[in-house]
């Protein structure tokens, strides 16, 4: 079967690339070693939180960003088209809602209380904007392991806001009935909540003890097919504005984004396998020709025109250090950007320091394509995105959704653009 | 009695005495076991790594090991020991190893290659010979608050975070020490009869607050945590000891070990890569592939050296211990220190210590610690790996699993929130083994930081200052050894602190 | 492979994924989750000792290892653990039983009317949920009159250019023989001489049900059958996805079984379905199908996915006029092949299955479609739709009728 383009990893940056290419009537196949990224993340589209400081205005702190770290990803994708992938994408997935974009951040409390800044936030989550101060209550559910709202009230309430609007903040616990089980996670909950006796008990719960004008945080567990409905139903029967906090892993909110964006690629006629990883390639000169995946008992070969690299960073296995401090990028062994001297210290002994290692990752140019050290690309139809690029550390600058979805779109962009 | 250090050589000392109807009190500047005792190998030696090289300390472990199975089983987990010969071994040691095993009274067999693979399936296949001993691995913190229950039941008191600030002298006597409560900055004196430095590695810093000289050669040694058992029995290699020759199961985790380099001060112990490197690569020699496995932390913990005169290559300095009384050797009377030795041999050192204190005082008290099992080892039951995974069963999630790694429940981690003097999570952590599976804390600390909180144990400030000071704990053991697995493990850690939680941006 | 399963422990990092997409951890508190069981509890087990009986309610799915990012073996691991568990335990008497379909399909195909009513039998349902511990409501098969193996020793393959082996299992043998002949009819059509050789159990239930020692007899037996046809280069085909799973990577993986002829069978192994889009892809597959106006959901078995060759069913009804094919999206029927059988499993399994049943439902279907017999019947019992193997499809396309 020859696809139009392969798109290696379904994070966000992969599925991002797909849908993208599968809308405009390619033929997509999308491999996955296994499911990631979507899942672990929060809902949210962090494009730039903290730079020198914290950020307000992405717009306006991404020009200097960018002079500043010539080599990070986003030197490569223009704000125009940084922001029509944030159009593109609270578009496709219209109906979580997503509301914001690149020119003022929103500010939104994090599972133990922080402010941290956002871009492009799900209607479940956007009443918990700090930006505007307000009365807060963070209501935990007993037996719900993953969430202390005692904890995040008392951070919270202490945190600073532009323009020094007040935030105060308390918290609630109630006990729902969970079925006899005792642990439950996210997940488990979340299925709770799509279940109309829960939803009962909670508002009924609840409703006793909310003060006027006060707005209602839950963990991140209001569903999944249905957690609009959810999230509508409990704000018109509670009367308060409603709104969730991301918590541990699993992500709901990351859940719903991941299912959201393979029922349009089932739609547009793309096809996903999970559970095989890239072991191999082959190519004619620069051009790519196939990938092979690892199937039960022999490795397959899926040809294409177009391949797009998606496969995430350390975390999901894309790049690797072995014992002897050697990295490599573990699908094509593709040569990498920002390795630190060999030997040199391959980590700083300050936890919260500025690691080393955490830039590694591809180079790529203005097609996103990665390059070698001499700036020629690897292959001229392999595209890059998301985690796996060199240049950034998206946990301290609040950029990793806003890397991968950007990224993802422009390698799209790129692909549409080389092969028209 | 005052005895100065919670180590096994401390609790041992404490507990032989209250047992023996003296009255005593344990101070310790830590929590207890903090020092080489809670950084050792883990091993309940049988004997045979001396067999041939100190037979005096063989003979000792040998009965020691005995003793230790009878009177603190719930310490021990049964392992069992291997002897093997890699192909980096000259095969004709293993001949002067039996002999030295037989002559020392270590229980040996030699048993067939085919045999030792069965048992042990990673091992390197071309090994040419196997040897059985009764080695296992020992708990040291079961260990030593084990000790510690038993003589506060005697009647002895037991007071972690209190250092020894000076101890005082009259008329060339020591009388009792001056005494820092680190918890509530109050300065303590206490009086007695006997002074019983206990301190280990810091037995010559104690010792020179008498004026009394006593070399003690801190030597250094790092230890490599691997994720799972590679090996379930205590692996050893079959040659004269040297460096990364031994392998250790305990609990989860597979520890090899270690290196012997001498240093200034115990208290300054670094690790460097050429250390992990030697480690790693001699793991490589007995288990092939071990660059390849998880490792999940490096440590390093101080041996307590004794030496007469200065010496460098320690390793060379006896394991024995030493046992000094200051009024014959520097005209001291009322001091005594023990020191030296080795874990498994901690119980013998204790005994040795009480009987001169006895003599001093010129009473004649029997020990009995030989006999007399610990709390939860008078059934003679060694502890069994399974044993957490069976206590959650029939219903696993009947209880939050708040540490899923250790399979701590949150009744357990309130359980030992309200027993401790202190609230700091690094205290829980070594006492529950919190955040030392192979996630590091990645899911647990976030629970446990909240659950702190919500109990009122620590408001929002110090719970922020808690969580911040483990996860630079954590990293201390983790970031030299970070590679492979577990830095796919520390970069999903990373994501969750600063890119999920953000504590790096928790206000002050 | 033992130890390549058991390290892959070390790749965990915790996620909470395989949790996530556990269809029976979400349906029954007694299961903790592939997580608990697999890499989470496999660091307390040293040797072959298993202290968690919960790891019995896995169903090895393998839903869990395909969804995983960092590649850690879970449902091989708790596969090993449980048999583990079993070995200590002692295997009970049902479970040796429903794990040998060659034996029961050999007892009761000579009777098969008789057999059949006794299944179907309510009041002899009750005594055997009693007394065998077989859900009473279980959905169990019907026995064939005559095997397919019968069949097949009278059938002559017409000579052909190329030649192609057929590992029909069990459940064509002696419950759906009409799957064996519409194969052999569409193999034969595309160009192939079809080699039936005799053939028994693969050994796959009896690996579920923890008993390594005689499922490794068995497939070492049936692999000694096949391989002198591999070592010659042919293929084999099979249409039951979860035995040809079996024979292409469970045999080494989870029963560590290190054998020339299984390790020469699993290179030739393929799905039926596999194979034929393998011919369409190097233009060798007969395209002459009649168009098919049938609404036709299909699902995906657990063992299936597990292949790691994505859907070619899927790509095969698009090359059949008008039919229009529906890929579901729930993961799991639920029956695990012999698990939903169970009396103390039966109703986890229809919870499982709940959300697969109602969109089968909700389709409208004509007919369902299904590559794994087991779930076949699981999916008729929860939606009262006719589930079909792709296969039919095919042969009815191609104008064959009814075989």
């Amino acid at each position: 079967m020859t696809y139009d383009v392969v798109v290696i990893g379904a994070g966000l940056a992969g599925l991002t690339a797909a849908l993208r290419l599968a809308e405009e009537g390619l033929r997509v196949l999308v491999v996955a070693k296994g499911v990631g990224g979507t899942h672990l993340a929060p809902a949210t589209i962090d494009v730039l939180g903290y730079a020198d400081g914290r950020v307000e205005s992405p717009a306006r702190a991404l020009p200097e960003f960018v002079a500043a770290h010539p080599e990070h990803p986003y030197r490569r994708v223009p704000v125009g088209l940084i922001r029509a992938s944030l159009e593109w994408f609270a578009e496709r997935l219209g109906g979580l809602g997503y509301r914001g974009g690149l020119e003022e951040n929103v500010l939104l409390p994090t599972a133990v209380g922080v402010a941290k800044p956002t871009a492009l936030v799900p209607r479940t989550m956007a009443a918990g904007d700090l930006r505007a101060g307000g009365r807060f209550v963070f209501v935990g559910l007993r037996g719900f392991k993953d969430f202390y709202p005692g904890y995040l009230a008392e951070n919270v309430a202490r945190s600073e806001v532009p323009g020094g609007a007040s935030v105060s903040a308390r918290a609630l616990e109630l006990g729902p009935p969970l079925g006899g089980e005792v642990d439950v996670s996210s997940a488990g909950l979340a299925r709770r909540f799509e279940q109309a006796e829960f939803r009962d008990l909670v508002v009924r719960e609840l409703e006793q003890r909310l003060a006027p004008g006060e707005i209602v945080g839950f963990p991140a567990v209001l569903g999944f097919r249905h957690a609009q409905e959810v999230w509508q139903e409990l704000e018109t029967r509670l009367r308060h504005p409603v709104f969730e906090v991301p918590t541990l892993p699993p992500s709901v909110g990351g859940i719903r984004v991941f299912e959201s964006l393979t029922a349009a690629l089932r739609r547009n006629g793309a096809r996903v396998v999970v559970g095989s990883s890239v072991s191999g390639s082959e190519h004619r000169g620069k051009t790519l020709e196939g990938v092979v995946t690892q199937t039960a008992a022999r490795p397959r070969m899926y040809r294409a025109r177009s391949f797009v690299l998606a496969s995430g960073g350390f975390a999901s296995g894309g790049l690797q250090m072995d014992s002897y401090g050697r990295v490599r990028e573990t699908a094509f062994d593709l040569p990498l950007a920002g390795l630190p001297a060999p030997d040199g210290q391959r980590f700083e002994p300050g936890y919260f320091d500025e690691q080393p290692i955490a830039g590694v990752g591809l180079a790529v140019d203005d097609a996103l394509r990665p390059v070698d050290a001499a700036g020629a690309p690897a292959f001229e139809n392999l595209h890059a995105a998301g985690a796996t690029l060199a240049g950034a550390t998206p946990w301290r600058e609040a950029s990793g959704n806003g890397i991968s979805l950007a990224t993802g779109y422009a390698a799209a962009s790129a692909i549409l653009e080389r092969t028209s | 009695m005052l005895v100065v250090g919670g180590g096994s050589t401390g609790a041992g000392v404490v507990r032989d005495a209250a047992m023996r109807g003296f009255s005593a009190i344990l101070l310790e500047r830590g929590d207890l076991a903090t020092g080489t005792t809670g950084r050792f190998h883990g091993l309940l030696h049988s004997g045979g790594r001396y067999a041939v090289k100190d037979p005096v300390a063989a003979v000792e472990c040998v009965a020691e090991n005995a003793i230790l199975r009878r009177t603190a089983a719930d310490c021990i987990e049964d392992t069992g020991g291997l002897f093997v010969t890699t192909k980096w071994d000259d095969p004709a040691f293993g001949d002067e190893f039996e002999r030295g095993c037989r002559e020392t009274g270590v229980p040996i067999e030699e048993i067939p290659v085919d045999e030792a693979l069965r048992l042990e399936p990673r091992l390197d296949p071309t090994i040419s010979r196997a040897f059985t001993v009764p080695d296992a691995s020992l708990d040291p913190w079961k260990l030593v608050s084990g000790c510690a229950r038993s003589a506060r039941e005697h009647g002895a008191r037991i007071l972690p975070y209190h250092r020894v600030l000076e101890l005082e002298r009259r008329n060339g006597r020591v009388v009792g020490a001056r005494v820092d409560n680190e918890l509530t900055g109050e300065e303590v004196w206490i009086r007695a009869e006997v002074v019983v430095n206990a301190a280990g590695a810091w037995a010559g810093q104690i010792a020179e607050l008498a004026g009394c000289k006593v070399t003690v050669l801190p030597g250094k040694g790092i230890m490599i945590a691997m994720n799972h058992r590679l090996v379930n029995t205590v692996v050893n290699r079959c040659k004269p000891p040297a460096d990364g020759d031994i392998i250790v199961p305990i609990r989860t985790v597979s520890v090899i070990g270690t290196t012997d380099t001498r240093v200034a001060d115990p208290d300054e112990l670094e690790v460097t890569q050429q250390e992990i490197d030697e480690m790693l690569d001699e793991g490589e020699k007995l288990v092939p592939g071990f660059r390849e496995a998880r490792a999940l932390r490096v440590w390093a913990g101080a041996r307590p050296l004794f030496s007469a005169e200065d010496v460098s290559d320690t390793r060379e300095v006896s394991r024995s211990h030493a046992l000094l009384d200051h009024a014959e050797r520097d005209g001291v009377e009322g001091l005594i220190t023990i020191t030296g030795g080795k874990t498994t041999t901690f119980r013998l050192m204790a005994e040795a210590a009480v009987d001169v204190v006895c003599a001093r005082l010129g009473v004649d008290r029997p020990c009995r610690t030989h006999e007399e099992p610990l709390r939860g080892s008078e059934e003679g039951r060694f502890y069994w790996l399974g044993s957490r995974v069976q206590a959650r069963e029939p219903v696993p999630r009947s209880e939050e699993i708040i540490c899923e790694c250790e399979l701590i429940t949150r009744d357990r981690l309130k359980a030992a929130m309200v027993t401790r003097p202190t609230t700091n999570l690094d205290d829980i952590r070594r006492m529950l083994r919190l955040g030392m599976g192979p996630c590091q804390g990645g899911f647990c600390i976030y629970r446990a930081t909240g659950i702190l909180h919500a109990y009122e144990r620590l408001d929002s400030r110090a719970a922020n200052a808690s969580l911040l000071d483990f996860l630079q704990e954590r990293w201390k053991g983790v970031h030299p050894i970070l590679h492979g697995d577990q830095l796919r493990q520390a970069s999903l850690d990373d994501w969750i602190f600063q890119g999920l939680l953000a504590v790096q941006h928790l206000p002050e | 492979m033992t130890e390549l399963v058991r390290d892959s422990l070390d790749h965990c990092v915790k996620c909470t994924i395989c949790e996530t997409f556990c269809p029976f951890s979400q349906a029954t508190p007694l299961f903790p989750g592939p997580k608990y069981v697999g890499p989470q509890a496999e660091r307390y087990r040293a040797g072959t000792s298993s202290p968690d009986v919960s790891v019995d309610y896995c169903s090895g799915c393998g839903i869990c290892t395909r969804v995983c990012p960092q590649g850690v073996k879970i449902a091989e691991i708790n596969s090993r653990a449980r048999a583990g568990l079993w070995e200590e335990r002692g295997i009970p008497l049902r479970n040796q039983l429903i794990a040998r379909p060659s034996v029961l399909g050999r007892l009761g195909t000579p009777v098969a009317p008789l057999a059949n009513w006794t299944l179907r039998n309510r009041p002899l349902r009750w005594v055997g949920e009693r007394l065998l511990g077989v859900h009473r409501h279980a959905p169990l098969p019907r026995f064939a009159r005559r095997t397919f193996q019968r069949w097949a020793k009278r059938h002559v393959s017409p000579a052909a250019e190329r030649t192609v082996v057929y590992f029909h299992a069990c459940g064509t043998n002696y419950y759906e023989p009409a799957v064996g002949r519409m194969t052999v009819e569409v193999l034969e059509h595309n160009g192939f001489h079809v080699v039936i050789p005799p053939q028994d159990c693969c050994g796959l239930p009896l690996q579920s049900n923890g008993n390594f020692p005689a499922a490794r007899a068995y497939v070492r037996r049936l692999a000694a059958r096949l391989a002198p046809y591999a070592r010659d280069g042919c293929a084999i085909v099979t249409n039951s996805t979860s035995c040809g799973l079996m024979l292409k990577r469970e045999a080494q993986e989870i029963l560590d079984v290190e054998d020339e002829d299984v390790r020469v069978v699993s290179e030739a192994m393929f799905d039926l379905c596999e194979f034929l889009l393998l011919l369409h892809e190097h233009g060798e597959l007969r395209t002459d199908f009649r168009p098919l106006p049938l609404t036709v959901p299909y699902h995906a078995p657990c063992q299936q996915q597990s292949h790691g060759i994505g859907k070619p069913a899927l790509d095969l009804f698009a090359l059949i006029p008008q039919l229009e094919a529906i890929e579901l999206d729930a993961d799991c029927c639920g029956v695990a092949g012999t698990y939903g059988l169970k009396k103390e499993k039966y109703e986890i399994s229809m919870a499982v299955g709940e959300r697969l049943f109602d969109e089968v439902r909700e389709a409208e279907p004509d007919l369902a479609a299904c590559d794994s017999e087991t779930c076949r019947w699981q999916i008729e019992h929860g939606s009262s739709i006719q589930a079909v193997h792709p296969v039919e499809l095919l042969h009815r396309a191609y104008g064959f009728g009814e075989p």
